[in-house]
């Protein structure tokens, strides 16, 4: 018969740190990665940042021998590739000024003020994290440098991801390849919108609202208006959609920044505008009261039969492009900032 | 066991584990052949979890997976429960394998796939996305070749650092 004397003390450790464990795993998640944990993660940060410099920058030259090596190989059809796109961009340069011209124009003849270019703040990677399924970068700004969570994260190919967590030193970027991320996208060419989804190091997965739209390979996506601001590439198509069970297109695209061989970015100064924050503010309220089209019975007021009516959460049904599009499906637990 | 030895190995010991946890989250940022790395981490629990004391060993584990937790956004206690599951393996099965490393180096590839596969099961149960990685597979094999192939030189290092072949019983419990 079993009892707890039968147990060696090196087991009965195992339970117990087990035990532990269990306990840390469930305050934590209670805690939606908030409170203790959050503090806890803060501190942590702060106290390892320094040591992270110091081998970063040991480190540096080591890595840049061996991505020179691994590159050396590909230098000539980089080299020949790059030619031409140097001669195709400034034909689109010279084009591009003419148009500014142009525009500059007709917004003075219309009296109209120029949008507003986005600031931002340029960061190095610093770290990444601890394991394989982690995807998330360490970089060297934080709170200092007016970075905040929700802010987008940009290279030179396009978005990279979003702010999910600061300390006064550095930020944690959450990459657009994590699976609880889901960004609000439109294709460039046909201006129809879907939804971006991360699957790790595999190619994401994109849903198409309108399933009689055409998408083919090589299609641009960039952001719609929500959680990101507008027109950041994000992905290119890589084979046509297909439908799914009538209610979507479905295809798989590539992030248009290299996500794998991320060093220098660029956080933009940006929060959601009012009408994204209004929306997702809104989807921790009650349903909305919708009046019905119907004339009210007789003795009850105007006010009265309402329709109740949710907003689409943007999880499952019906995702508009509006703020509430771009869910971070899983975040909300320990997979939270 | 004499006293500037224990000293010698819980300095050992926790010097090794900040330095495998800054090199994982520092070195790898950018070399990551096959798109991923070798797992440190736990090469590092495997190496200093075979010649510490048993109690010490599982408290390592513990210690470094705690750090890593702190570090991920991964839920706090997850790789505190994996690694210490690993420490605990190895203090099962060490006085098996002695230091012959072609029993070591399987040894190796197994804890390090299993303690991935481990996390990654758990991390799914407790509502992270893990399993929903399209490249899972990949993502458990390749750190398991890696520490496959590293764990030649790490784990003779550990031997050596924590002056296991001068203690009178370096597996006493």
């Amino acid at each position: 018969m079993w009892r707890p004397t039968n147990v060696d003390r090196p087991t009965g450790v195992f339970i117990g740190l087990i035990i532990v464990s269990l306990v840390l795993v469930t305050v934590d998640l209670r805690a939606s990665g908030a409170g203790l944990g959050g503090t806890l993660r803060e501190g942590a940060q702060a106290v390892f940042t320094p040591i992270q410099r110091v081998v970063s920058s040991g480190a540096r030259p080591v890595v840049d021998f061996f991505e020179d090596l691994s590159d050396i190989f590909s230098l000539r059809g980089e080299n020949r590739r790059l030619r031409t796109e140097v001669i195709e961009l400034e034909r689109s340069l010279d084009e591009a000024r003419g148009l500014e011209l142009r525009i500059a124009e007709l917004e003075a003849i219309l009296g109209l003020e120029p949008p507003e270019e986005l600031d931002s703040v340029v960061a190095q990677v610093l770290a990444v994290g601890v394991s394989e399924f982690d995807h998330s970068r360490v970089i060297d700004r934080g709170r200092a440098d007016g970075i905040t969570v929700d802010m987008p994260v940009v290279d030179e190919g396009g978005l990279i991801g979003r702010i999910i967590a600061t300390t006064d030193e550095v930020a944690r970027v959450r990459l657009i390849t994590d699976p609880s991320i889901r960004v609000a996208v439109r294709i460039e060419r046909t201006g129809e919108t879907g939804v971006l989804t991360g699957r790790g190091s595999s190619p994401m997965v994109l849903e198409m609202f309108n399933t009689d739209a055409a998408v083919v390979e090589g299609d641009t996506l960039i952001t719609a208006d929500g959680r990101f601001p507008a027109g950041i590439p994000v992905g290119r198509v890589l084979e046509p959609a297909r439908s799914e069970v009538g209610f979507s297109l479905r295809t798989t695209a590539e992030p248009t920044a290299q996500t794998t061989r991320i060093d220098l970015v660029r956080v933009l100064v940006f929060t959601r505008d009012q009408v994204g924050i209004q929306d997702l503010e809104e989807l921790e309220r009650p349903p909305i009261v919708i009046p019905s089209e119907e004339e009210p019975a007789e003795g009850e007021s105007e006010e009265g039969l309402p329709t109740e009516t949710s907003i689409p959460t943007g999880e499952g049904e019906g995702q508009g492009v509006t703020g509430g599009a771009d869910e971070q499906g899983g975040e909300g637990g320990g997979g939270g900032g | 066991m004499n006293t500037a030895l224990k000293y010698r190995r819980v300095a050992v010991t926790i010097l090794s584990i900040i330095a495998a946890v800054a090199l994982q989250t520092t070195l790898f940022v950018r070399l990551r052949p096959f798109d991923a790395a070798p797992a440190l981490v736990i090469l590092v629990v495997i190496g200093l979890a075979r010649h510490l004391p048993s109690e010490l060993a599982l408290l390592t584990g513990f210690s470094a997976g705690l750090l890593e937790d702190l570090l991920s956004q991964s839920p706090l206690g997850l790789w505190a429960l994996t690694l210490t599951t690993v420490a605990y393996f190895v203090v099962r099965v060490r006085d098996r394998m002695e230091e012959d490393f072609s029993l070591l180096a399987p040894f190796v590839f197994a804890l390090t796939l299993g303690a991935i596969t481990l996390f990654a099961v758990l991390g799914t149960i407790f509502g992270e996305k893990t399993l929903a990685d399209a490249g899972f597979v990949r993502k458990i094999l390749v750190p398991s070749i890696y520490n496959l192939a590293l764990a030649g030189a790490v784990l003779p290092f550990f031997t050596w650092a924590l002056g296991a072949r001068a203690a009178s019983s370096p597996y006493q419990t």
